[in-house]
């Protein structure tokens, strides 16, 4: 009963918003009656409401598992705990549409809520919002219908969620990124309301700046914890592997991070102005874009969700839609848009604009990455595949370029430029130590690899300029902007954990049986695998291994693990890490030899917490700037 | 030039779509003709009621499904799978990593459409064949797997892909 009003709840919200919409078309051209538009904001409230409602309900149904839902019969079992049985409604298609929309929904009543009645662009920007969330209820009760009943008999207990999925990172990943993701709809909507109204004299920046900055900040976190999550508890043996839902949602976050440098920029000197709404545009365009490939099934990737071509052709034709509305929009307005002033070359503006230029770069490659496989498929049938060798040659040289543009950058002024000696100056410090440091990586691990040393070589130059500049305006007490300066100094963190992780890690297989031990390298003196045991848990079987190792003159014990679920009789490999500050030792045991002995796959990382540490430096600076913004 | 520029960033999203649009649509016709015929894997297995099950079952024309008593959806294609064979099509029933007490209450409480079921608990000719979950069906016809879709088999699924290779393989003999 319960399943059947959630469900009605979600139809009704869609009925709500399709008559928000009729009734604002017929009177559109009409002069605006300040009643029409508070009705509008009303129905638009209630609409929100009642998905908000719904969704609880849901929620409710997982918690108390009613296994006559379909989904939440194939996704939930009576045996887990309540955390997992919430978060087993995003752990596949329906439920996490759902949760995408709910969130979607909650951005856009905080957003239309927080514009005064009488700002021109409130009822346009709702009209679009309300746009949007219908087609994505549509498309959530038409093709993937999550309050589905299995009748007349409904099952007796829950297939159980995916063991993989098992983790607490699920309960937060995913919420993370579509937050993330749906929160640049507020960008979306409101710069096309913008432009289709024509008034240029508004000054828009404002309004969505905070906003779009705390989206950021949750795409920045949901990615990286999908990182994490990769890492350490799904025991890939590495942070990214340029997987096509990766790459869909980095493309989203590189043009988000354009955009709000190019927001800043147009916020200072009216510059940039066709630049940063193109990019807003661009934002939601390519999540769309995401949503569509994961969703449609087209690829295939581990985050793949099953293959429906209805879907994908009715995701692919309302977001071409959406998007084509705005850009239609956008093009129409480009002669009016361009009016303002030409930039000054080695102004601060003309650096920015070289970055909006290397970021979109940066996504056209991962989205020729992404879709020329499918190019080459559609040719001549060939399956091809495009792995870590493509974007790791692409993005040396442009990382290498935005490096050097970031040094230059940030001493340089708005609207003018700078005396050449002047960069000279102040740019001889940051290159000679970053000369120094690289040389001195490669004194130290005396291994050669271009790629990584191009990243070495803009991690440090990011990341010594800007220490140096810190320093320097400590000293003399000058301004210096905080969070931009702690985002960046992650930034070159980051490009030089990643370089060095690259050259410095390696990895081992051993071979063993229970008892033995042996030498594995100077770093390793000894590897000792001293006890094997099989253990019963609720709902799985556990061969649980103990392993002692000498490293670096410190006893370490490791207790990697594989268990078999029973439900699903998967099978899961549970790695154990010891971590230290400059490595970490992973270690997974494989299969067992005809001998009676075990392989195990030993890894040792470089530097991998720092790539964790470098993002929160980076979502720190995001959150310095937003905090400045409200004190002053 | 802000002309064409203009033109461009509406038309390259819209071949973009486009080009998408053909993707999707070219893959649902033509993942199934482009199925490369291989042969059913050899297997040593048992069926529910522990009889060795011969490979010369799968002579001529026989359905086979992947199903399990755990698996939710195979309760949802059970009644169409019923229809089929009582139109005197053959299913052969490939019980995956179950096991034997449940899965004959199953067929029991259910009702049994398949002439007999391979009774396969570790997975092994499941991973020959490519399962990767239940349900799936595959068209085998004299020992060759001709066809394979993944999910339910619904009834729009059975004359789009499978139905019209059966009728192929009626008329040559």
């Amino acid at each position: 009963m319960i399943g059947e009003i959630s469900h009605f709840l979600s139809l009704s919200a869609v009925v709500i918003l399709s008559l928000i919409l009729i009734f604002n078309f017929f009177f559109f051209f009409a002069k605006i009656h300040p009643n029409q538009l508070s009705l509008s904001i009303r129905l638009f409230n209630q609409a929100c409401w009642l998905v908000f409602i719904s969704f609880a309900m849901y929620v409710y149904l997982a918690i108390n598992d009613d296994f006559s839902i379909a989904y939440i019969a194939s996704h939930s079992n009576s045996q887990l705990p309540i955390f997992y049985k919430v978060s087993s409604i995003w752990s596949a298609h329906e439920g996490s549409m759902f949760l995408w929309i709910v969130f979607l929904t909650a951005w856009s009543i905080f957003f239309i809520n927080s514009l005064d009645d009488s700002h021109s662009l409130k009822k346009t920007t709702l009209l679009m919002v309300s746009l949007i969330i219908l087609g994505f209820l549509l498309f959530l009760l038409l093709t993937s219908n999550p309050f589905e009943r299995v009748l007349p008999f409904g099952a007796i207990e829950g297939a159980d969620i995916n063991p993989v999925l098992q983790d607490p990172a699920l309960v937060i990943h995913p919420p993370m990124l579509y937050l993330g993701y749906v929160g640049f709809v507020i960008s979306f909507s409101y710069i096309t309301a913008y432009l289709f109204h024509g008034n240029f004299e508004l000054e828009w920046e404002k309004d969505i700046k905070n906003w779009s900055l705390v989206a950021w900040i949750f795409l920045t976190i949901g990615i990286t914890l999908g990182s994490w999550w990769a890492y350490y508890e799904l025991g890939w043996g590495g942070y990214w592997f340029w997987d096509p839902v990766e790459n869909v949602a980095l493309m989203p976050w590189l043009a988000a991070t354009a955009f709000m440098h190019s927001l800043y920029a147009s916020s200072k000197s009216s510059v940039l102005k066709t630049w940063t709404m193109f990019l807003g545009i661009l934002i939601f365009a390519l999540s769309l874009f995401g949503a569509f490939i994961v969703r449609s099934g087209i690829i295939d990737s581990v985050h793949s969700f099953a293959n429906d071509p209805q879907r994908g052709l009715y995701l692919l034709i309302f977001s071409g839609l959406i998007t084509l509305l705005a850009l239609g929009v956008f093009a129409y307005r480009i002669p009016s848009l361009n009016a303002s002033k030409f930039v000054v070359s080695g102004s601060k503006e003309s650096f920015l604009s070289m970055n909006n230029i290397l970021m979109v770069t940066s996504i056209f490659s991962i989205f020729l990455g992404v879709t020329y496989p499918l190019i080459i498929e559609a040719i001549n049938g060939e399956k091809v595949s495009i792995g870590p060798p493509y974007y790791n040659t692409i993005f040396a040289p442009l990382i290498l370029i935005t490096a050097i543009f970031i040094m230059a950058s940030v001493d340089s002024l708005w609207q003018r430029s700078k005396p050449l000696k002047s960069y000279v100056y102040k740019t001889f410090f940051p290159v000679i130590l970053t000369i120094l440091f690289t040389y001195f990586v490669w004194h130290i691990t005396e291994t050669f690899s271009i790629l990584s040393y191009i990243g070495i070589f803009s991690g440090s130059l990011i990341l010594f300029t800007y220490l140096l500049r810190v320093l320097n305006n400590f000293f003399y007490k000058k301004f210096i902007n905080k969070g931009s300066a702690v985002a960046h100094i992650g930034l070159g963190l980051l490009f030089l954990a990643v370089s060095l992780n690259s050259i410095l890690s390696y990895e081992k297989n051993l071979n063993l049986a229970p008892g033995e031990s042996i030498f594995v390298n100077e770093s390793i003196k000894e590897f000792s695998f001293d006890d094997i045991k099989v253990l019963k848990a609720s709902n799985h079987d556990v061969i649980s291994v103990e392993v002692s190792l000498l490293q670096d003159g410190k006893n370490i014990f490791l207790n990697p693990q594989k268990r078999k679920y029973a439900t699903r009789g998967q099978i899961t490999t549970e790695s154990s890490i010891y971590a230290s500050i400059l490595k970490d030792t992973y270690l997974t045991i494989g299969d067992q030899l005809e001998n009676g002995s075990w392989t195990f796959a030993l890894k040792i990382n470089y530097f991998i917490k720092w790539i964790w540490f470098s993002a929160s430096l980076m979502v720190m600076g995001m959150l310095i700037t937003i905090i400045k913004k409200k004190a002053t | 030039m802000n002309k064409s520029l203009r033109f461009l960033i509406v038309l390259v999203p819209i071949i973009i779509f486009t080009f998408f649009a053909n993707v999707l649509l070219i893959e649902e016709d033509e993942k199934f003709s482009k199925f490369n015929t291989k042969n059913f894997p050899l297997f040593e297995l048992n069926d529910l009621n522990g009889i060795p099950v011969k490979y010369e079952y799968l002579d001529g024309i026989k359905l086979v499904n992947v199903w399990a008593s755990w698996c939710i959806t195979c309760l949802v294609e059970h009644p169409f799978l019923t229809k089929l064979s009582n139109a005197n099509i053959q299913i052969v029933g490939l019980n995956y990593k179950d096991s034997n007490n449940k899965a004959s209450a199953w067929l029991q409480k259910h009702g049994n459409p398949y002439i007999l079921s391979i009774y396969d608990p570790r997975g092994d000719l499941a991973f020959d064949l490519g399962v990767t979950g239940a349900p799936e069906s595959y068209l085998v016809i004299d020992n060759q797997v001709v066809a394979h879709i993944q999910g339910e088999m619904t009834p729009k699924k059975w004359e789009t892909i499978f139905h019209p290779l059966i009728k192929k393989a009626r008329n040559e003999t």
